[in-house]
């Protein structure tokens, strides 16, 4: 017993000793794997400042730990809506751009402006206040959420392309045996059901809900779920899946690293991006908690850099936010180095900026037409 | 003889009542031992399957390419896996060190009383254990926000950072739980003390403290031992409990190993070195445990030869 | 044994009363107001009960037909719960009984080899379940063949995954209970002429019930209200009553999550009652 509490004491004193020899810190919450080993080194060895990072796996998590001031964040990673809800209950600082002089030097993609847009008018339209997000909010990464197909079933890619979300939803006339399934994030399936019916996702209404409804029934998934999808449509266990575009994306990189080709691995499976989607952005934002204001500038400023934000996006397969990163990465296109002119080659066809799309990100929906949603979800996966 | 005694009529053993079932036993036995067998294969068939791809060269889990053992010394490489496996031990090891201690002292507390007293407590004790872990979860997190808010307004000297979320949290939250498994543990040993034995210690004059820890804890070290491994199992593979009250204490984040799975399995995918790490604690552990039961019997058999 | 001990025990109730029953006042004060965020602002949070109507109503038609997923997926959790109370109880009745008779002896062991599969993270464990329950997976592509004889998303797999997962909280208590019994017990009863069948059920089965009643009660609860099993084995298809509660808490939707996680504390408290009409301090519950 003695013993044992002899090393109780020897561990506390040795974390406390390891949590004094710190300089100054960067406490940065944010999204599992989301940022590159090699940009935290190399932003440390240049301002001399620790990067404490926490993960959180969903935008109410990181609403919920800034609100609840359980730790106080420097820097916060939070999708569009969350932004937006943030704004709204004045949880964030605006930005110094005085501290982010990399922001003179790099334009925004012209589908990050149009999100940006998007949301002031959504919020508008809610609220009836004008805000200007690019004052709390600079981009991270950014990307469309897309159907990932199985196409080692026949016909199946050709239908995709020619009739889009018809092929997913409708299951009666479309490919009847083909398993479906659903992102298993209720505004998510709300969404797509509502592109499907032809409204803006972002418009809610009792009528909406249950025509939803019925769209999402009509679909017949087999299964609603999140990380698994990618995999069993990979597999071959899944036909048709909603993922997120960099789901995708980092399964395919994985193959890449596997020696298969571009060409062998989407003969197994792909993905299609419908004209019409939904989109989200992620952004660095300052919650009013922060306390070191100066390091997370700094960290701003440096992710800016089109070579930082392309060394980033190296390890996660979503879209960088700026021109001048996109440059970079597509510069690769006629790299030697295979992992290099793949990365290349996968931006430019999943993430071309010249795509012509209208790509919707969510709103912030009032709390009780969310728990609305999340009701209607589990009518429909438990009346199956 | 036959002709003799044949118009008797004579009862077979079968005509009492007797069936002979000896010829059936080795069947059954072997019927049990597969039953046995298939019950524990059910019981390990997760683990194996994680050992498996532990194994795997290739990080597509669901073919297998070749036998590589590069996910093990990987594990190294993974900064973060390796701050959620020492987050997950330090909160581990001080909630079933402090758990096993302080509930073996609340239980011979508990033990002292009167029989009607200590089973009403001990209904109360039985509530973390029964309850469910997203109410505990929740539940506390709502109570330890309470705590931190009223911490910072009565010493508003502390900096913004500081909050109790994290060890101190996470701590609390799992001798929540782990407390009432060393009691429960602990208490049936209690019971088979002689209780002539304290009272023996106590009139030769040992005093109150030293005669728990001299005549009492040896007398009750199975159900301690016992208490403690429970404890240690519960919070090493709690997930929801410390989702809802991990934060970070010493600029660390304490995330335990549930927590930071389930973080990362949001938008990325998981390293094969988290199967690589769970394969080695079992493996550990097993090794350890048939270690102890080996050189315990070679023990024992010296004691035979004096 | 001497008085003075008690006041050992003085911080412990203290402790208990605290953390049991402040926050199941919380939860209930929670259950009855309008918080549907993570925002604790006191002066925000008003009373309201209009959410304890969507236990009745919240019917949805779905093909002509009324319906309220709040009850069925309580029926839903009570039918997984049943049924994988009582194959653990046959099951880990039989292995209990069968490490009893064995040579093996030291109670440590034992405990360890039962529930050292719990060392292994659940997620990681129920997500190595389901991969083996996939068409294409790596137990076939190893071996040729499938191990599991069912797929994800039917609620064979998800008994399975629940079953193996809480066996060993039926196990230990019931082991427990046969290990207090006499070995004379069942010598006495066999030479008096009973069949070593009969001397089971009239003789050790009634003697450790009190460890079926403990085991049972640890399998059926964390079955009825757990969440991450049947989400991962069912493909997100079978709803039990946790589910529902833990996608209110993940939206935030605080009050109605509550109110459902009430419910749960109701039966909690009701099977500890029970738990005590059979074993008054709960001795065998592991």
């Amino acid at each position: 017993m003695k013993k044992l509490l002899l090393a109780v004491t020897l561990m506390m004193i040795a974390i406390s000793a390891v949590s004094c020899s710190s300089g100054p810190t960067l406490r940065l919450l944010n999204w599992g794997e989301y940022l590159n080993d090699d940009v935290i080194t190399r932003f440390e060895e240049e301002y001399g400042i620790t990067i404490k990072q926490t993960i959180a796996a969903s935008n109410e998590l990181f609403y919920s730990k800034i609100i609840s001031n359980t730790t106080a964040y420097d820097l916060v990673i939070p999708s569009d809506y969350m932004v937006e809800k943030m704004v709204e209950e004045e949880l964030l600082l605006p930005l110094d751009y005085n501290q982010i002089p990399n922001r003179a030097l790099v334009t925004y993609m012209d589908g990050v402006v149009e999100i940006y847009n998007q949301m002031t008018t959504t919020t508008l339209a809610r609220t009836g206040h004008t805000v200007d997000y690019s004052e709390y909010a600079v981009p991270y990464f950014w990307g469309t959420y897309g159907i990932i197909y199985n196409n080692r079933v026949d016909g199946l890619e050709e239908a995709l392309n020619q009739y889009g979300w018809e092929v997913f939803f409708n299951s009666t006339d479309y490919f009847p045996n083909a398993s479906r399934a659903m992102y298993d994030v209720p505004q998510d399936a709300y969404a797509t059901a509502m592109i499907y019916l032809g409204h803006s996702p972002n418009e809610y209404s009792a009528t909406f809900l249950s025509d939803a409804q019925t769209v999402l029934e009509g679909a017949n998934f087999s299964q609603w779920g999140d990380d698994q999808l990618k995999k069993d449509v990979e597999a071959g266990n899944l036909d048709m899946a909603f993922v997120y575009t960099g789901d995708f994306l980092d399964r395919l990189y994985i193959q890449l690293d596997e020696e298969r080709t571009i060409e062998e691995i989407t003969a197994d499976f792909n993905i299609y991006i419908p004209d019409t989607t939904i989109v989200f952005i992620d952004n660095m934002v300052i919650p009013y908690t922060a306390t070191n204001l100066d390091a997370a500038h700094k960290f701003i400023n440096f992710l800016l850099d089109p070579e930082i934000m392309a060394l980033n996006a190296e390890s996660v397969g979503y879209a960088v936010p700026t021109n001048e990163a996109y440059d970079v990465i597509v510069s690769h296109i006629d790299d030697t180095d295979s992992f290099y002119h793949n990365w290349a080659y996968a931006n430019l066809t999943y993430y071309n900026k010249n795509a012509e799309g209208t790509y919707y990100p969510l709103t912030s929906l009032p709390s009780d037409f969310v728990d609305d949603i999340t009701s209607m979800i589990d009518v429909v996966k438990t009346s199956n | 003889m036959t002709d003799r005694y044949s118009d008797y009529p004579v009862a077979t053993l079968k005509e009492y009542g007797y069936r002979d079932y000896s010829k059936l036993k080795p069947v059954t036995r072997i019927l049990k031992q597969v039953l046995s067998f298939v019950i524990f294969f059910g019981l390990y068939l997760s683990i194996i399957i994680i050992a498996i791809q532990s194994l795997n060269s290739s990080s597509v889990m669901s073919s297998f390419e070749s036998i590589s053992l590069k996910w093990y010394p990987n594990i190294l490489q993974e900064d973060d896996l390796m701050t959620a496996i020492g987050a997950t031990m330090i909160v581990s090891l001080i909630a079933t060190a402090l758990a096993t201690i302080l509930g073996t002292f609340f239980a011979i507390g508990l033990y002292a009383m009167s029989k009607k007293k200590r089973q009403q407590w001990m209904l109360l004790n039985n509530v973390p254990i029964l309850n469910a872990d997203i109410v505990t979860g929740f539940s506390l997190m709502l109570m330890f926000i309470l705590v931190n808010t009223f911490i910072k307004t009565v010493f508003t000297s502390l900096p913004q950072a500081w909050s109790i979320f994290g060890l101190p949290t996470l701590v609390l939250a799992h001798l929540f739980f782990a407390i009432p498994f060393v009691i429960l543990n602990v208490m049936p040993k209690l019971k088979e003390t002689d209780p002539n034995l304290m009272d023996a210690a106590l009139d030769l004059g040992v005093k109150p403290l030293k005669a728990i820890v001299k005549v009492l804890i040896p007398a009750i070290k199975a159900g301690v031992f016992a208490g403690m491994l429970l404890a240690f199992t519960m919070s090493i593979d709690d997930f929801v409990i410390s989702f809802f009250n991990t934060g970070e204490t010493f600029g660390m984040s304490f995330d335990n190993l549930s927590v930071w799975i389930y973080g990362v399995i949001g938008r990325r995918d998981l390293s094969p070195s988290v199967y690589a790490f769970s394969t080695l604690l079992t493996i550990f552990t097993l090794v350890a445990l048939i270690g102890y039961e080996l050189s315990k019997n070679r023990k024992g058999r010296v004691k035979i030869k004096k | 044994m001497n008085s003075l001990y008690k006041r050992l025990a003085i911080p412990y109730q203290v402790w208990l009363v605290l953390l049991v029953f402040l926050p199941i006042m919380a939860i209930l004060l929670i259950a009855i107001s309008n918080l549907t965020t993570a925002n604790f602002n006191l002066s925000d949070i008003s009373f309201q009960l209009s959410h304890w109507n969507d236990l009745v109503e919240n019917q949805s038609l779905v093909d002509g037909e009324y319906f309220n997923s709040y009850l069925t997926a309580f029926k839903n959790s009570f039918i997984y719960a049943s049924i994988t109370t009582l194959v653990s109880f046959i099951f880990g009745y039989f292995l209990a009984y069968q490490i009893k008779k064995s040579r093996i002896k030291n109670k440590f062991i034992i405990l360890t080899i039962i529930i050292l599969p719990m060392w292994s993270n659940l997620i990681l464990r129920s997500e190595a379940l389901r991969s083996v329950m996939l068409d294409n997976n790596i137990f076939k592509s190893i071996f040729g063949f499938d191990i599991l004889p069912f797929s994800v998303g039917t609620p064979a797999a998800v008994l399975f995954g629940l079953i193996f997962t809480y066996m060993p909280f039926m196990i230990l208590p019931v082991y427990t209970a046969l290990e207090k019994i006499e070995v004379n017990l069942e010598e006495a009863s066999l030479d008096l002429g009973l069949t070593p069948f009969k001397t089971f059920w009239k003789v050790v089965f009634p003697l450790s019930f009190k460890g079926v009643v403990s085991g049972s009660i640890m399998v059926f609860l964390p079955t009825f209200a757990g969440f991450a099993i049947p989400k991962i084995l069912s493909n997100g298809n079978i709803v039990l009553i946790g589910n529902i509660i833990e996608t209110k808490f993940t939206y935030n939707i605080y009050n109605v999550g509550s109110m459902l996680a009430l419910l749960i504390l109701i039966l909690i408290l009701g099977s500890i009652l029970l738990l005590t009409r059979f074993d008054k301090e709960g001795e065998t519950l592991l």
